[in-house]
């Protein structure tokens, strides 16, 4: 019972490590997490950001963003991305 | 798992770092918005002046101010 | 139209702005002057802002609507765009279909490039 872990605390652990993140649209980033808020809006680090086009999977680098948790679905600690 | 490598940085602080500097804004529409941040508030409505949209990359518009709806936003990206 | 009183936040480096803290605030100094606003659905609306509030909920007099409409040709696969315009004299907008809101370059009644 004391080892329950709350949602949040299990990202507040990842800050400092990588963290893949899955939108709800066809959209993923890959980055290192910094900070987050309640809202789980993200500060991610040298981010690396995949869309799906029918055409193909699109990658795009980024320095530094904030990323709002609106439209967030899933988060995967450590992840290393879509492959 | 969290070596304490970078300090942290939430939400807040991040936009006290960026405010007034250069920024990229991405839509979930997947159009971009570039141009200086004038402010901003805790909904993520944007006040961006010297804006540029962009559409699949390509320069669409110029705006002097330009006010940003925060449930559009998919991102804020300092640029380098 | 032509009686634009000149926004405080013209090329000068944006580092401090004046009077805007707020992104509201932009939108609260272009009371009574043109505006443009950009719609979901691929919408425009170019006209005179009477109102707003916190949701961006807007009043907007003398308006001019603009729809594109991107259609595939059923046979050839190629891409079809319509536009169709259309005047209101006086209009509500309700904030939530708001993407993007905007004021021309230079005065309230220039076009934007």
């Amino acid at each position: 019972m004391a080892s329950q872990l709350l949602p949040l605390e299990l990202i507040d652990k990842c800050i400092g490590s990588k963290i893949w993140v899955i939108m709800r649209s066809d959209r993923e980033f890959v980055g290192t997490l910094s900070g987050f808020d309640d809202y789980v809006n993200m500060v991610l680090e040298n981010v690396t950001e995949f869309e799906q086009t029918p055409e193909g999977s699109r990658k795009n680098h980024l320095e530094q963003i904030l990323l709002n948790g609106n439209n967030i679905c899933m988060l995967v600690p450590g992840g290393e991305g879509p492959q | 798992m969290a070596d304490v490598a970078t300090p942290k940085k939430t939400p807040t602080d991040f936009l006290n770092v960026i405010l007034g500097q250069s920024v990229v804004v991405k839509l979930n529409s997947g159009i971009v918005y570039k141009g200086v941040l004038a402010c901003l508030d805790g909904y993520m409505n944007i006040a961006l002046e010297q804006t540029e949209e962009y559409a699949n990359g390509q320069l669409k518009n110029k705006y002097g101010d330009a006010f940003i709806r925060g449930n559009n936003v998919l991102y804020i990206s300092a640029t380098e | 139209m032509a009686d634009s009183t000149p926004v405080d936040v013209p090329a000068a480096p944006a580092t401090a702005t004046h009077s805007v803290e707020q992104p509201l605030d932009l939108v609260r100094l272009s009371l009574d002057e043109n505006v443009y606003v950009k719609l979901r659905g691929d919408r425009e609306l170019r006209g005179k802002l009477h109102a707003f509030d916190q949701h961006l909920n807007m009043v907007l007099g003398d308006v001019e609507e603009n729809i594109t409409n991107v259609e595939l040709h059923p046979e050839t696969k190629e891409e079809v765009v319509t536009t169709a315009t259309r005047r209101v004299d006086m209009l509500f907008v309700r904030g939530d279909g708001v993407i993007l809101w905007y004021k021309p370059i230079g005065s309230s009644g220039a076009t934007v490039v």
